[in-house]
């Protein structure tokens, strides 16, 4: 039975059903008051201007929500992969760092959430052969533009921030975040150009 | 122009009510730390509610080019004639607001007219900088409703599991002071730390005003530049009401929290 829990008093959460974040957001966004919507791994939050109305019925009909009639979009990201972690990630995944390159600029990525900081989108598509876990101890500052991977993701930081993530070059085409919002958006298919 | 900035001290920055809409782009609300007194400056000098003015964070001092109409929190307008100085502080508040009548101008940036530094977007204003006033229509304002005195009430959860039993009546029970390293991110409170379990963390959708605990116990209150998903468990939500009141409390400031 779908159920969802107070997240204060004008935002509720509940479990991510099984659909892509675009559909999610579409749908929920759709819904009566809501002005927001953020779609996590397992667990979607929707936000209201006022105090929250929600039915079980909203929620189970999400499972077969339509997806976002908007057109996905195909990104290209002009990459140099010249990360400082290329050597050990190539270490650690048993290749060579050419070999870490091609394999992570032959992938087609999806943007499948959006979080951490404004524009940061996870792009699921990683090839096996290079998931690692995060670094034991974060950096204090990662450059703008960053290209990383980490778990089953990879990602570009809109932003020098704090970050734990292994980093394998630059997009040099550009900022991921800028007067008009995010370069990447949900949905989106991701390609990086060396 | 209309007022040029003599002094900065702290974190001066132009607010509004921030950029709802875009959170599933990992875009937080934004907007003012204490919504209520940008309204009450606002409403002074009838202007919208979301006409742009300044949120600051310290202590300002600024020459008035002309002659203009300002107003700080829930105080009376006051006119200021060409030349005139006037000095305005946060203190004995962590914030303070001053709305100019039309407004400040500012750029329209991806949906508001704020800073959100977390995002790039606006920028903090500096000492020689010169603000020029819009032409927001006046408008005929509506009083404010003081909010009852008493202590912050939360809403609980979302995530008791994460949290001992009598988590929430500790944090209920005891006194909490506003930390120094408090920002439009995050509100440090320091005093009892706040049990908890150490299930592992899951990254999920924050709000503004919900108290999340790290590993030491040390309770954080979201603010307005929060990142839109985090890890930390969550013991409860200060009620949207009540978020300005504890926004605006000095840093160091002691704070009680209800259900």
């Amino acid at each position: 039975m779908a159920s969802w829990t107070p997240l204060g008093d004008r935002a509720v959460r509940f479990a991510r059903p099984d659909r892509s974040a675009r559909a999610i957001v579409h749908a929920v966004r759709a819904w009566p008051g809501v002005i927001d919507v953020v779609v996590a791994r397992g667990d979607v939050a929707a936000y209201f201007d006022r105090p929250p109305e929600v039915t079980w019925a909203q929620i189970e009909a999400l499972a077969t929500a339509p997806d976002d009639p908007a057109p996905v979009r195909d990104v290209w990201l002009r990459a140099v992969y010249d990360g400082p972690d290329l050597e050990d990630v190539a270490a650690r995944t048993g290749r060579s760092v050419a070999d870490v390159c091609a394999l992570h600029a032959a992938a087609t990525y999806r943007v499948e959430m959006m979080g951490f900081a404004p524009g940061f989108a996870y792009l699921t598509g990683l090839p096996a052969a290079l998931e690692l876990p995060r670094r034991t101890t974060p950096r204090p500052r990662v450059p703008a533009g960053s290209i990383a991977i980490a778990t089953a993701y990879t990602a570009v930081y809109p932003f020098a921030s704090p970050g734990g993530w292994h980093l394998l070059g630059t997009v040099v085409d550009g900022p991921m975040f800028g007067p008009d919002g995010a370069r990447l958006q949900l949905g989106d298919r991701v390609r990086f150009a060396p | 122009m209309t007022l040029t900035v003599l002094r900065a001290l702290g974190l001066i920055t132009i607010q509004d009510l921030g950029r709802p809409g875009r959170m599933h782009e990992a875009v937080p609300p934004g907007g003012a730390l204490a919504i209520d007194r940008l309204i009450a400056a606002n409403r002074a000098v009838h202007n919208p509610d979301d006409a742009p003015a300044l949120e600051i964070l310290g202590q300002l001092v600024v020459r008035a080019e002309r002659d203009v109409e300002v107003a700080s929190d829930g105080r009376p307008p006051r006119a200021l004639a060409a030349g005139d100085e006037l000095t305005l502080a946060s203190e004995p508040r962590r914030v303070a607001y001053l709305a100019v009548r039309g407004g400040i101008a500012a750029p329209r940036l991806f949906g508001g007219r704020g800073a959100l530094v977390s995002a790039g977007l606006g920028g903090v204003i500096r000492v020689g900088q010169r603000l020029q006033t819009a032409q927001l229509a006046r408008v005929r304002p509506v009083p404010v409703p003081a909010r009852p005195a008493g202590p912050i009430r939360l809403v609980a959860g979302p995530d008791p599991d994460h949290f001992g039993p009598g988590a929430l009546d500790l944090l209920i029970a005891s006194e909490y002071r506003i930390s120094p390293t408090s920002d439009r991110i995050g509100t440090r409170l320091d005093g009892p730390p706040v049990p908890r379990t150490q299930l592992p963390e899951v990254s999920r959708p924050m709000v503004i005003g919900a108290i999340e605990v790290p590993h030491d116990g040390t309770p954080i209150v979201l603010g307005p530049e929060h990142p839109t998903t985090g890890g930390y468990p969550i013991i409860a939500v200060v009620t949207r009401a009540d978020l300005g009141a504890l926004f605006a409390i000095r840093l160091g400031g002691a704070v009680r929290f209800t259900r």
